[in-house]
């Protein structure tokens, strides 16, 4: 099945299987090995991504779904090599420890300033309480969105 | 990688869609959020081993919008849980189902998942489920060339078990937009504060005057194997007078009324006297906001 | 100690950070190579099973898919960390549901888990052992027949006279405590690539240890060490859980690309990953505590079993370190203890952050509280009577010294900072608040009700403990550190210790920095690589930092020695002149600013000085006697004090927690960003352990096998965590810094149980305190495996 939609800003026309997942087509076809799988069962939020504004578990998802769709992952939020701020705060506050929570972590974060630039501290916790995290115990992760808020608000 | 390994259709109205689930020597599923199904389909879930072909619903607009039309408020069976969160008309209307669907799963389930997938496998925690019949719901199942009206009650036969015929489909739930003055609660337990399966699910709409219930509607889920009203209770409660007593007696026969239904389990020995404790609670707390 | 420092203490941003914001960071399933073939278990449902045959005849003629056996393994097909039993494949019998039998490789990952239904395996059920309690008894199953007997080890410990001690007490007070199997719970599932070399082999993965691995490796294939290259991919966390299935894993991959010559990747799902990884040890403590009515404690009588399931792993130094800390941070005259792990078909166990801590703990901070309770005095105060100062001797006879013993330190900071004493006479309930409910009559009498009032109750609790620092007498204790410096500046720097992913590599880059006076961002960290560097023993027991610490210092120290002789040479500088460096530059006591650290490196260059050097640190002598349980167990300390503040439901038996202070002495921080985050992170696994994690089994067989049922803490699990450094003196490590990892763990569910306690007025003696242990006082669970959602 041919399909045709906006990865990172790009637009891209790829032949699919039909029956595999999201994850499969971005990890093993494209190469985007920055959305991670942990669970495969939409429990852990690690393989979290943007699709048309809004964050979903590509491994729930199947390939040939984001047709026409605006997908978006976490090597897609930078531009022109400059970090997105909520990169750089996940940097600044210690957001981040093994890693591997962390792309998912972001594009939940991402997706949620998009609709809300102005979230409270249990809004953010909502946004990502399906994405689980192991090591960080969550709290500086919290700051790095508060902070981001504020900064992308200017 | 893996594979789903079997055929996709992807109608782009429903009369394609129809045509295709007419076809008699096809073992075929509804693929709409697929939070479900993919899973299920994954960890090779007995529900999905024989299905050859998913029919994917979510091109089809018709089935994906939120309306109020006269006194009925129409949902599409494929609208997420996230539109139906956020959405006004549910908002000013259904609180019971927002406040349903907002605690379900995460944030990235509740975008994809649909209010039709939630109970058509008749699953005893779908947790829109005790709002839904509290609210009266009906579904709309359509076939090749038939229609049907039937109340979510009938539709929910036994234990993942439906009314749905192989040929049909759930095309939109239908809610008469409740009265003003009714006002209720939902309570969910989970074991975790979020992304939590339901251990216990309630949900209660009434009427108060004169400080008695002058119409109650009481459904619970996750307690009993199918989401039910409690209708014996419901008519008994009509017109008492609202005091402890009257509380205490109404969450006593809800706690009967499921032992009826379950008898003693493993899981009963927690969940019979917490469904009645936490239901008293609930019943106070709507007595005390009014 | 002067604690003033440049760098160390500061909050520094880690040096992998930036790769893993933007997605770039390759962990090992991130990888892939041309031809490269993917291997899929076979197992069968059975726990305790002899195999009769294998038949592979559906499969045989297949193209391009292998099947692998024990037969291939060239080596050794007995493995393991401590003791050999440890099958790299089962080919004779199974022991427990994770063991592999066999496996295919092919490239079709999809094809292979269609054929894997083709295999058949005939095999016979043997009776099982699930029972931890019975595996001593003499007509016992036996899990490995040719050990004779189901004990894995044994760890007695006498001090005193505990008899005596029990006659001078006032009150005796006795409690069996239990604790719950758990899950690491990483959340990056295991993965391994084994890539054949001209001659040997390269594996890439997420591995713990990567010279453990290579050990393993070697065993199982024959080829000499050097013959075998361990690459540590990013490392999707651990705490303990990626070293025995990561080493068999890894072996198993290299026995298949042996074979085939061909790239293989193992990579688990998250239900094979619950399935085969060893889990922490679930205890049954049993304590009797004698105590005067001034609240001495005079006697302690222990006894441990723990469940080590089917292989032995690491549990007699996990046990090890239970026997050492059993009585807690208590200055006991008497003491006599008794630890013992078996084996059962139950899932294996080994390592866990924690590492045989969280049990007794729980047990034991449990037991101070119940005490204070019946002598009428508060949590804190009980503390204060037992708890140990400088001089002090521990239950194995070790005098504490050379540091700063810091227990009531931590202790009185953590009943100010959350006004603890008070609230918790407030909170306090004189009976149980909770209902009794009768199975057999379950509709509530009248005055079951809960009044809606009563429903929430808040509580308060505490606990405190010590903890040995790296290994102890569990073995040989030293680190190696290769440092470099290029002429343009920049340093680098590798060590044998790997990182976990908690930010090791950061807190020794801060280390080097410190010691040579230059900013962290000139220094790099090289890639792990077993061939480049010699073995500093694993990062395990919190180790990394003191061990670490040592060593970089040591080879910062060597260098920069160098550095002032090549700038007194350079700048013409009097041999008493002290030269100093800071933030890249370099002054002179007697000239000040003379240039800045990059010059001093070109002027090495012109002076032909030798700008590499090899660190080492040695922990100090510690000695152990294995008979009586007496010696110096380890050679420094730290200690900590949690405060957790919930409210309950009593009706349903939810525990919210509203906040949890932490306290605790690490020594020296050396990364502040990286030390909260230990906090974080530690107190909030310790809830989930508290609260509702727990793996259970039917028969050996696993129920909670993805994150769906197996529940960790999510973002909204734990309302506010407050984090508080007491930074205690210490002659050892670098700087004095000690650890803290594991310490912010092993407390968070010890405070929880005791806040539930408060609330609600009564005990709980089986972790984790979950909604049926809160509402009936025990477990219920379901007869068979089926989930809900099948
Ligand atoms: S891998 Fe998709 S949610 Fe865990
Ligand atoms: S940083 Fe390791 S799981 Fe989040």
């Amino acid at each position: 099945m041919k399909i045709k939609f906006y990865l990172n800003k790009k637009e891209i026309e790829i032949e699919v299987d039909p029956t595999i997942r999201l994850i499969d087509l971005l990890r093993e076809k494209l190469n985007l090995t920055g959305t991670k799988e942990g669970c495969s069962i939409g429990e852990c939020g690690a393989c979290t991504v943007i699709v048309d504004g809004k964050a979903i578990n590509s491994c729930l998802m199947l390939a040939y779904q984001v047709d026409g769709c605006n997908v978006i992952t976490i090597e897609g939020i930078s531009e022109d090599g400059k970090l997105h701020p909520l990169q750089e705060n996940f940097l600044k506050t210690g957001a981040i420890q093994c890693g591997f929570c962390t792309p998912g972590m972001i594009m939940s974060a991402y997706a949620l300033l998009l609709e809300n630039p102005n979230p409270t501290e249990e809004e953010i916790k909502d946004a990502i309480a399906g994405n689980l995290c192991r090591c960080t115990g969550y709290k500086q992760i919290i700051d790095a969105i508060e902070v981001s808020a504020k900064e992308l608000k200017g | 990688m893996i594979n789903l390994n079997c055929k996709i259709e992807t109608p782009k109205n429903i009369d394609e869609l129809l045509k295709l689930l007419a076809v008699e020597n096809f073992n075929s599923k509804i693929l709409a959020g697929g939070t479900d199904l993919i899973v299920g389909k994954i960890q090779g879930s007995k529900r999905f081993v024989d299905t050859e072909l998913l029919i994917d619903i979510n091109k089809i607009e018709e089935l994906h919008k939120i309306d109020l039309i006269d006194d009925k408020i129409i949902i599409g069976a494929s609208t997420t849980f996230s539109e139906i969160e956020n959405n006004k008309i549910i908002n000013e209307h259904l609180p019971l189902l927002k406040k349903a669907v907002s605690k379900i799963g995460s944030l990235q389930i509740r975008n994809r998942a649909t209010i039709a997938g939630n109970f058509v496998n008749n699953a005893p925690c779908a947790d829109s489920v005790p709002p839904l019949l509290v609210y009266n719901a009906e579904l709309e199942l359509i076939s090749f060339g038939n229609k049907r009206t039937i109340s979510l009650e009938n539709f929910l036969e036994a234990p993942y078990k439906t009314q749905l015929q192989k040929s049909e489909l759930v095309s939109k739930i239908i809610i008469p937009v409740p009265d003003k003055n009714i006002i209720g609660d939902f309570y969910k337990l989970g074991r975790r504060r979020a992304v939590a399966i339901s251990r216990i699910t309630l949900a209660v709409l009434c009427r108060i005057e004169n400080n008695s219930f002058d119409d109650i509607r009481i459904a619970s889920g996750a307690v009993t194997p199918i989401g039910k009203r409690f209708y014996e209770i419901e008519n008994f409660t009509r017109e008492k007078r609202i005091n402890n007593d009257l509380l205490i007696n109404l969450s006593q026969m809800l706690g009967e009324e499921i032992l009826k239904i379950t008898g003693l389990r493993w899981s009963s020995a927690y969940k019979l006297p917490v469904v009645q404790q936490m239901f008293y609670q609930l019943l106070n707390n709507i007595v005390i906001k009014k | 100690m002067n604690k003033e420092f440049s760098v160390i203490g500061k909050s520094v941003i880690r040096e992998d950070a930036f790769d893993k914001v933007t997605g770039k960071a390759k962990f090992a399933d991130d990888y892939k190579f041309d031809e490269m073939l993917y291997a899929k278990m076979i197992r069968i449902k059975a726990t305790h099973a002899k195999i009769n045959s294998i038949d592979f005849s559906e499969i045989e003629n297949q193209k391009d898919i292998y099947v692998i056996t024990a037969n291939d393994v060239k080596g050794k097909n007995l493995v393991g960390l401590i003791k050999h039993d440890q099958p790299i494949f089962c080919n004779e019998k199974v022991v427990t549901p994770g063991d592999v039998i066999a496996m295919i490789v092919g490239e079709d990952e999809d094809k292979l888990e269609h054929l894997a239904k083709k295999v058949k395996v005939n095999f016979t059920p043997l009776p099982t052992l699930t029972d931890p309690t019975k595996a001593l008894d003499p007509d016992s199953v036996l899990i490995h027949p040719e050990e004779k007997s189901n004990l894995i080890i044994h760890h007695p410990l006498r001090k005193g006279d505990i008899e005596k001690g029990f006659s001078e007490s006032d009150e005796i007070l006795e409690q069996t405590y239990t604790t719950q199997l758990i899950e690491h719970a990483y959340i990056e599932p295991e993965s391994v690539i084994a890539i054949p070399k001209e001659d040997g082999i390269k594996i890439i993965g997420s591995i713990q240890n990567p010279f453990t691995t290579r050990r393993i490796v070697s065993l199982a294939t024959d080829l000499p060490l050097e013959k075998i290259e361990v690459i540590q991919a990013q490392l999707g966390g651990s705490f303990g859980g990626k070293d025995d299935t990561m080493c068999i894993l890894s072996a198993r991959a290299a026995v298949a690309s042996l074979k085939t010559n061909k790239p293989i990747k193992i990579k688990y799902t998250r239900e094979e990953s619950i399935l085969e990884s060893y889990k922490r040890h679930p205890y049954i403590l049993n304590y009797k505590v004698g105590y005067t009515k001034d609240g001495k404690i005079k006697a302690m009588k222990i006894d441990i079993l723990a469940d080590g399931g089917a292989y032995c792993s690491m549990s007699p130094f996990v046990t090890w370190r239970t026997v050492v800390q059993a009585t807690g941070p208590y200055e006991i005259e008497n003491v006599h203890t008794d630890v013992r792990a078996v084996y059962t078909n139950n899932p294996y166990t080994g390592a866990m952050r924690g590492f045989g801590s969280p049990q007794p703990i729980f047990a034991q901070e449990s037991l101070m509280d119940e005490i204070a309770i019946r002598l009428g005095i508060t949590p804190d105060e009980i503390r204060r009577i037992n708890g140990y100062k400088n001089g002090s001797v521990t239950a194995t006879g070790q005098k504490l010294q050379n540091h700063d013993v810091n227990i009531l330190t931590v202790l009185n900071k953590a009943v100010a900072l959350t006004n603890f004493s008070n609230k918790w006479k407030e909170y306090k309930k004189e009976k149980s608040v909770l209902n009794e409910y009768e199975f057999e009559k379950p509709i509530l009498k009248k005055n079951k009700f809960i009044d809606p009032k009563k429903l929430y109750q808040k509580g308060i609790g505490l606990a405190v403990s010590f903890r040995g620092c790296s290994l102890g007498a569990e073995g040989l204790d030293e680190t190696y550190c290769y440092m470099s410096i290029e002429k343009n500046g920049l340093v680098k720097m590798l060590t044998g210790l790997a990182e976990n992913g908690q930010g090791l590599r950061t807190t020794l880059i801060i280390t080097a920095a410190e010691t040579l006076g230059i900013i962290p961002d000139k220094i790099q960290f090289l890639e792990t690589n077993t061939s480049l560097i010699k073995d500093s023993g694993p990062t395990v027991a919190s180790r990394g930092t003191i061990m670490g610490t040592g060593s970089v210092k040591n080879a910062a120290e060597i260098l920069k020695e160098r550095l002032i002789k090549i700038v007194k040479k350079g700048f013409h500088l009097d041999d008493n002149d002290v030269i100093d460096f800071r933030e890249n530059l370099v002054f002179s006591r007697k000239k000040g600013l003379l240039t800045n650290f990059d010059f001093v490196c070109q002027l090495a260059l012109e002076q032909k000085e030798n700008l590499t050097a090899i660190g080492y640190y040695k922990s100090p002598e510690v000695h152990w006697n294995e008979h009586n349980g007496q010696g110096d167990a380890y050679f420094t300390y730290v200690y900590g004090c949690q405060v957790a503040e919930v409210t309950v439901n009593i009706g349903t038996g939810e525990v919210f927690l509203n906040k949890i202070t932490a306290v605790h002495d690490p020594g020296t921080v050396i990364n502040r960003l990286g030390a909260l985050g230990q906090i974080f992170g530690g107190v909030t696994q310790g809830a989930g352990y508290g609260i509702f994690e727990e793996i259970t089994h039917e028969d050996g067989m696993i129920r909670e096998l993805n994150f769906d049922q197996y529940l960790i803490p999510t973002a909204k699990d734990i309302d506010e965590i407050k984090p508080y450094f007491v930074e205690g003196n210490d002659i050892y490590g670098g700087y004095g810094a000690k650890s803290l990892g594991e310490p912010t763990l092993e407390l968070t569910a010890a405070a929880i149980a005791n806040a539930i306690r408060n609330a609600t007025g009564k005990r709980f003696f089986n972790l984790p305190i979950n909604l049926e242990e809160l509402v009936l006082g025990k477990k219920i669970r379901p007869q068979n495996l089926n989930r809900g959602s099948l």
